[in-house]
């Protein structure tokens, strides 16, 4: 999941899109997706394996909340139940197999099927990741185009404020917010739960130090933009300052910080994970915690695997994006 | 043989001043407590005995008397309300960590089966056993076998009959592999001989040996007895959808966020100890889990809880003023070092004695725990602990020099760097600790303090803080995996000994005896306290028995005492912590001028 599917992406914008018909690039597509999910499927289980500890011990452990080993004889039960007694290439065909089936195992430690486990906890993290990048898009635009190429105070002010922002630890943002927000001013709800109130702290958590990366790549952009003859000649067609920044140089500045935006996705499902926590949230960001914590091998796995598709969609997304902002990359 | 009232922990800090902000930026300052303060791990024990009609008491080790202060809370109207009780209305309630099931052998899982499962019988704070599904019982002149009688009519909030036959099924099905209660294993798996039925309300349980503690270890959430459907359902329905005869039923369960109970409008089996019979007085009650320290005391200071587990440390000082705060001091095993007797440095008591002596764990445990929490000198027992030892508190005191001389005498000598060194080694002493889980930032912080002082006297100690997932892969415990760590098992009785010191071997590893530590005459000692039906007896058997472990042979050095914390908003009476494990009850609690 880590990769940012580069091929696929060049693919994409490839030298004779033109020539590239709409069927092949979906076939290349949807077999740069699968690809990416099996080696992900891949990695994760055998990583699972080469962790050091026995996984019946651990099992056992789990649900008694103790630390201690066992015999031979006392873990062969939940050996033979797990089916930890099989060869492990046994185990990884099966696991492969259910997965191609979208069944994801049970988790060691809730008993319950992973995909319900996942299915109930995704719904509030997709909402704030979501809600945290259109959020993080807004301020960095507002950022944008309000303080490029101003007087020198202001730009400064713009790009300082993006350089620092983009620092940012969302630990320390969250609690500082928190802390100012819903605990001293009670604007917002401590524990935010699910509802809209309790949404808009932790997004801005994530946005704000996100809206600074984005700020930063599109700034120089934004500048260089500035610069080319067909503003000059937009401005003396007698279009306003903040019309042609909107309508012309926005659009030419903007694609470096959709890229990142794939990646930013992904990421912010990782700050989800603190942010989650600090704003008592449900998600599957409290989740990892607690599945890595505990060594839930398929609750891990899991939640691995849909990290990975998330990271598959949304770099389709970014390439659908692509093509919107960029008319010379339709096909 | 002692009956010394314990002494009541320092529970506001003199120098209190408001310092709301302080907290604040101290938690920033913290980043890594992002994730859970304490995770009890835990369980066993039993206690403080009594004959059938359950008696006695094990209770001046337990400072029912002197609570003026409020702070150790059993039960038995503690803190019972001077005005009427209204019905209606939701508890908040904002717990810490959530576990993967609602019911089984952790001891944050005994809390929330305490609020939907009623036990057989439950203790008071004063150690006495008090009816609560069982009416009566007597047992046997061999005391191996028990008769309980039930109160009858009592159903499941499924309908499904509260018998003799629930009864017996659930202590089958706590020892049954696939629905096993790893706790219930190890407090009564060897002595568990068979349970029947005699007719609908009464049931007999037969042990294989006497048991004396056997009272006060049912009366822990673990033992909550649930109905045989949930059972029938195997470990999904056991994890996922328990049922129990409680004042509450689960209604809902949203993972990462709350548990939703709603009230059992038929409820009519509280403990005798309750402050009052029948239904609870909240509607509902919502539990939810807040691992942040901030984001806890945060909901509670808006308004957005109306209870919180586990008060932070910074916020301590403040919230005696603002809000009702509740302790509960553990008994069982504290926080104890535990030092490997069989390997390394420690095989030589010499060098046992001057780690205890090494370092002023009195002073790190005031400090870091800002006067919250209670330093525990006996290494064995913790000082609620019925049958506990006081006179061992003070077997380790402070002494660098007494420390520098017993190095000297075991052939340890300082090098240039002040570090020891014997045949060309250094005096390297690895401590490892689960961190974040078993203990809090305020134990690794009392951990950096004593590693100082132990540094001065010429110890190297490595702090090696673990994670959950490698504490329960076992792969520290064994004889070479560590030089000391520390750990506690929360329990009501001195028979918790018997857990954690049941001889450790290659073949049937013991996880629970940290120090390695095997002695028959130690085990006979507590097995003789476990099958003494007399305080004296018990005092005599678990007192030498304490202090075979804690002065004679020093193989755990005692720290601080685990707790349960509350805050409770000031209109919210009635809501205390029961004594055999410190679990919250919220049945008595109702709000003050709701109608």
């Amino acid at each position: 999941m880590a990769t940012y599917a580069e091929p696929t992406g060049t693919t994409a914008i490839g030298v004779k899109p033109r020539r590239a018909p709409w069927l092949k690039r979906i076939a290349w597509r949807i077999l740069g997706a699968i690809f990416v999910l099996w080696a992900a499927a891949t990695f994760v289980f055998f990583v699972q394996q080469l962790l050091p500890g026995n996984q019946a011990t651990l099992i056992m452990n789990e649900q008694t909340g103790n630390q201690q080993s066992y015999t031979a004889a006392q873990l062969a039960p939940t050996e033979a139940k797990y089916g930890l007694d099989q060869p492990v290439m046994t185990r990884y065909w099966d696991y492969i197999k259910d997965l191609a089936h979208g069944d994801l195992g049970k988790s060691y430690t809730q008993h319950k099927s992973v995909t319900s486990i996942i299915g109930e906890q995704v719904g509030p993290t997709l909402v704030l990741t979501v809600t945290a990048l259109a959020l993080a898009w807004l301020l960095a635009l507002a950022t944008i185009l309000f303080t490029s190429r101003r007087r020198k105070a202001v730009s400064a002010l713009g790009s300082g404020w993006e350089i620092f922002s983009a620092g940012l630890p969302y630990y320390w943002l969250g609690v500082i917010l928190l802390v100012v927000f819903a605990i001293e001013l009670k604007v917002f709800p401590v524990q935010g739960g699910t509802s809209i109130e309790g949404l808009v702290l932790p997004a801005l958590t994530l946005a704000i130090p996100l809206a600074g990366f984005i700020g930063q790549v599109t700034r120089d952009e934004f500048e260089k933009v500035l610069d080319q003859p067909f503003v000059t000649s937009a401005r003396a067609r007698g279009m306003g300052d903040l019309a042609v920044r909107f309508k012309h140089v926005l659009r030419h500045s903007v694609l470096p910080a959709i890229t990142l935006s794939g990646w930013a996705l992904g990421a912010l499902i990782s700050g989800a994970v603190i942010v989650e926590t600090v704003f008592a949230r449900p998600g599957i960001g409290q989740m990892i915690v607690g599945a890595a914590e505990h060594r839930d091998v398929p609750l891990v796995s899991g939640v691995v695997m849909l990290v990975a598709f998330i990271y598959v969609v949304a770099n389709i997304l970014v390439d659908i994006a692509y093509a919107i902002v960029d008319p010379r990359l339709r096909g | 043989m002692r009956k010394k009232e314990r002494k009541l922990p320092v529970l506001v800090h003199p120098n209190a001043s408001p310092r709301a902000l302080r907290t604040h930026l101290t938690v920033l300052a913290a980043a890594a407590v992002a994730l859970a303060l304490a995770v009890g791990l835990s369980a066993c024990g039993g206690s403080s005995a009594t004959g059938a009609g359950g008696a006695t008491d094990g209770s001046s080790s337990v400072p029912g008397a002197t609570a003026a202060s409020g702070n150790v809370v059993g039960t038995e109207g503690a803190t019972k309300p001077t005005g009427t009780p209204k019905s209606g209305g939701t508890i908040r309630y904002a717990h810490e960590m959530e576990t993967p099931c609602l019911t089984g052998g952790w001891i944050q899982e005994a809390y929330i089966e305490r609020q939907y499962a009623d036990n057989l019988v439950s203790e008071t704070k004063g150690g006495k056993i008090v009816p609560w599904l069982a009416t009566s019982w007597k047992t046997s002149p061999d005391h191996l076998t028990w008769t309980f009688t039930l109160k009858p009519g009592v159903k499941f909030t499924n309908g499904e009959p509260l018998d003799a036959k629930a009864v017996v099924d659930n202590f089958y099905a706590w020892l049954n592999p696939e629905t096993l209660n790893p706790t219930v294993q190890t407090y009564i798996g060897e002595y568990f001989k068979s349970a029947k039925v005699i007719n609908p309300t009464t049931f007999q349980l037969t042990l294989s040996k006497p048991y004396a503690p056997l009272l006060p270890v049912i009366s822990q959430g673990y033992f909550g007895i649930l109905s045989p459907s949930t059972y029938k359902g195997g470990a999904e329905a056991v994890c996922n959808e328990p049922v129990g005869s409680g004042p509450f039923i689960v209604q809902k369960w949203t993972h990462g966020q709350n548990i939703t109970f709603v009230r059992n409008d038929n409820y009519d089996s509280a403990p005798q100890n309750a402050i009052h019979q029948g239904p609870a007085y909240a509607e509902k009650l919502i539990w939810s889990y807040v691992d942040d320290p901030t984001t806890r005391y945060g909901s509670l200071t808006t308004g957005q809880s109306n209870v919180i587990y586990d008060v932070p440390g910074p916020d301590w000082a403040t919230a005696q003023n603002e809000y009702e705060v509740q302790q509960y001091i553990t008994p069982g095993r504290p926080d104890t070092l535990d030092l490997n007797t069989i390997n390394g440095p420690f095989k030589d008591q010499k060098v046992r004695e001057a780690f205890a002596y090494g370092a002023d764990r009195k002073a790190a445990v005031e400090s870091a725990f800002e006067g919250k929490t209670p330093y525990n000198g006996n290494g064995a027992l913790s000082q609620t602990t019925p049958n506990f030892n006081p006179d061992l508190e003070d077997t380790w005191p402070y002494d660098p020099q007494k420390a520098e001389q017993l190095l000297d005498q075991a052939g340890w000598k300082k090098n240039a760097d002040g570090v020891r060194e014997k045949d060309g080694k250094p005096l390297d002493i690895l401590l490892i600790y689960g961190a974040n889980s078993i203990i809090t930032n305020e134990g690794a912080t009392v951990l950096q303090d004593l590693q100082a002082q132990w540094k001065e006297v010429g110890f190297d100690v490595t702090l090696k803080p673990l994670a959950f997932a490698e504490l329960f892969a076992a792969e520290y415990t064994k004889p070479t995996s560590y030089d000391a760590t520390i750990g506690y098992w929360t329990s009501p009785t001195a028979g918790v000994m018997l857990i954690t010191w049941r001889p450790w071997n290659g073949k049937e590893p013991n996880a629970y005896n940290n120090p390695f530590y095997n002695d028959p005459h130690l085990i006979s000692l507590i097995e003789k306290g476990n099958a003494s039906f007399t305080e004296a007896d018990k005092d005599k058997y678990y007192g030498e028995a304490q202090e075979i472990v804690t002065k004679k042979v020093a193989a755990v050095v005692g720290v601080y005492t685990q707790e349960t914390t509350l805050a409770v908003e000031p209109n919210l009476k009635g809501v205390w912590l029961e004594a055999s494990q410190g679990e919250p009850v919220f049945s008595d609690a109702y709000f003050e001028g709701q109608s």
